[in-house]
């Protein structure tokens, strides 16, 4: 059926794409570019978190304040030659000699027969979705960190199939279509797949009476499907109203039940609402709801830090671990509840100082009252060159969820050069 | 009785002439600076009270008189961001996310005087209602007021000279009559096929006192593009068409 799915939705874009279009100079380009950001934190930790003491199990009497120095190189590379290209982008974390990684975020191929075809093969990222803080219809998209959405992440093996199509008259302004095939995630000896485990997943959008609109399915081979839609309009002239939903069908939902991990299998449905507002004095308002459907109840919270706190006052290294394996497969997600507040207000150049942005930012968890605060100073002095201030502060009860995190307020200072 | 009707009418009727003529002036002055479908490299210089400056290229295609993009050249920390204008529809997109975000006109995507607006200018006479102010010798003078709401300076008034009906300055106003900032076009170059215009559009705002923001053009080039270069998928490829 999915085969069928991906021939039906694949085929076609090709066999209707428009008449040729010289889209691109002949002219063979390879460019280099990145950046490296050299970042400091000190971490005020929460020492009694059940969280902490999960992760600094083995390192007893520690001081409250750590700091974490390092560097991150992000180096990118893109060659095109006519209707054919090839991009790169890799990503590396530095603590030092015995402490490096290397990832690569993205690496593929585009053949673009026609300007409005394309075809894409390799790993790649893709950021579905209007929402700034939060995707509930994110299906391909990496794991968003809401305290920092505009970080490159890595993206996932595919290979995909886009169509655009224009339209000059009428409501209908563009149509897009957008197919992917992703094989098996889930590896045997981290090398093969099985290939009934291959997904495929769509994208429809339109642009209809200058609203944005997508449609997208996506087929799990694991029994779940996913339908979602998001949509996005300028209600005024300085006011953009955006929102998401999402039903992911014999979904799997997890929580802790009696100290015993509970699933439960459903349907699913989370959903957003938002605005970006830009006042006459230029301050930028982000603000976000966001219904995590998958999310815990108040309840299973509690249950859940109980959990925790169990394994801890057990204090075998085989329960510690069993309890982190789990903490860190089903429970890894940023946002562990169900309704959440997000509000950013960013003011570009105040009293007229260039290039120096101020913003502050709060994820709000709306069952516990607890929240994050954060402040963010962003200063450009030169070309190619940006320093970022940030301070982070959790507020909540010790059983709340931003109360029990394992940080209780964190500085952090980048630099980042780009070349 | 019939007299003043007469006079009425005449006076209406000339008023209804002097607004096609200052619309058509308006027009001559949109076709003097662009083709109506072109690519264009430009560069932005803001320079700062300090003198320290700060330079960033575009790529820039548009078509018609609605669909304007813009890809970031230089410097390397903004390359590859684009913004896409379709009508009165504005995007943003940004490279590391991979996704376009719906951004209004009078943001400011790269700091200055200059904002989204500046730099993605459809034509005026798509956007403004013209009438004649009273002119100087050599200048004919145009009071211009926006269609709607959605355009980012509610009134212009625009100095163009007699001779060559080429554009030489444009004050922008708020709905309350406050001056944002003057646009002074210098510089004529010729960049070939009959055109030539200013090359260098000085931009000072009594807001940012002290600063100074260039855009030099630095090619004009007429060219047609499908309409699907004009589409929010298409933004992460604008750079295939340079």
């Amino acid at each position: 059926m999915k085969f069928w799915l991906a021939y039906l939705l694949i085929v076609p874009l090709f066999a209707f794409s428009q008449e040729e279009f010289d889209s691109s100079t002949n002219e063979k380009k390879l460019e280099w570019s990145g950046n490296l950001d050299v970042k400091y934190s000190l971490l005020q930790m929460s020492q009694t978190s059940p969280a902490y003491q999960l992760q600094f199990y083995s390192s007893k009497n520690i001081s409250r304040y750590l700091s974490q120095y390092r560097i991150e190189p992000y180096l990118n590379a893109e060659y095109k030659s006519g209707s054919v290209g090839f991009f790169m982008k890799t990503h590396a974390t530095y603590f030092s000699d015995e402490e490096a990684t290397v990832d690569l975020f993205e690496a593929y191929a585009r053949y673009s027969p026609t300007l409005n075809t394309s075809l894409q093969l390799g790993k790649s990222v893709y950021n579905w979705g209007k929402g700034y803080a939060f995707n509930p219809v994110g299906y391909v998209n990496p794991l968003k960190d809401p305290e920092n959405p505009e970080l490159a992440q890595a993206g996932i093996l595919s290979a995909n199939v886009e169509y655009i199509k224009s339209f000059s008259s009428g409501s209908l302004q563009t149509f897009a279509a957008q197919a992917l095939i992703i094989p098996a995630i889930n590896t045997i000896n981290n090398r093969f797949g099985e290939a009934k485990y291959t997904d495929v997943a769509a994208k429809f959008y339109f642009l209809l009476l200058d609203t944005d609109i997508d449609l997208m399915i996506y087929q799990g081979s694991r029994s779940y499907k996913k339908y979602g839609f998001d949509v996005s309009r300028n209600i005024k002239e300085n006011l953009e109203f955006h929102t998401e939903f999402s039903l992911t069908r014999n979904a799997d939902r997890y929580s802790i039940d009696n100290g015993i991990l509970n699933r439960e299998r459903g349907d699913i449905y989370s959903y957003l609402f938002g605005i970006r507002y830009l006042s006459e004095w230029n301050t930028t308002v982000i603000a976000e709801y966001y219904r995590n459907g998958f999310g815990m109840s108040k309840n299973e919270f509690e249950s859940y830090q109980d959990y925790l706190l169990r394994s801890i006052a057990i204090g075998t290294p085989d329960a510690i671990q069993q309890t982190l394996g789990i903490s860190q497969t089903y429970f890894k997600s940023n946002t562990l509840m169900r309704d959440y507040l997000y509000v950013k207000l960013t003011q570009p150049e105040p009293f007229d100082w260039l290039y120096f942005t101020p913003s502050i930012y709060t994820i709000y968890n709306l069952q516990d009252n607890s929240f994050l605060l954060s402040a963010n100073f962003t200063y450009k002095p030169e070309t190619n060159l940006e320093f970022i201030l940030w301070h982070t502060y959790m507020f909540g009860k010790d059983d709340s969820e931003f109360g029990s995190r394992q940080i209780e307020q964190k500085v952090e200072l980048w630099m980042r050069a780009y070349f | 009785m019939k007299t003043k009707m007469m006079f009425i009418l005449i006076f209406l009727f000339s008023i209804n002439l002097q607004a096609q003529d200052a619309s058509a002036l308006l027009k001559t002055v949109d076709e003097n600076l662009m083709p109506e479908s072109y690519e264009a490299y430009r560069k932005i210089i803001n320079e700062e009270p300090n003198g320290s400056k700060k330079e960033y290229t575009f790529y820039t295609v548009k078509k018609g008189k609605d669909k304007i993009a813009m890809l970031y050249v230089t410097p390397a920390s903004e390359k590859g961001r684009a913004t896409l204008r379709l009508g009165e529809n504005m995007w943003l997109y940004v490279p590391n996310i991979n996704k376009p975000v719906r951004i209004t006109s009078l943001q400011s995507i790269i700091g200055g005087v200059f904002n989204n607006a500046d730099l993605m200018q459809l034509e005026y006479a798509a956007e403004y209602n013209a009438s004649y102010a009273e002119g100087t010798e050599k200048e004919y003078i145009l009071d211009l007021k926006a269609k709607n709401k959605t355009v980012t300076y509610d009134k212009l008034k625009m100095w163009i000279t007699k001779d060559k009906k080429n554009l030489r300055k444009v004050e922008a106003y708020s709905a309350s009559n406050m001056l944002i900032k003057t646009l002074e076009f210098k510089e004529d170059k010729n960049y070939g096929n009959g055109l030539i215009r200013p090359s260098v559009i000085e931009t000072t705002s009594p807001l940012y006192k002290g600063y100074r923001s260039l855009m030099v053009y630095q090619k004009i080039k007429k060219r047609q593009f499908p309409d699907e270069v004009f589409t929010q998928s298409y933004m992460g490829r604008l750079g295939d068409l340079r």
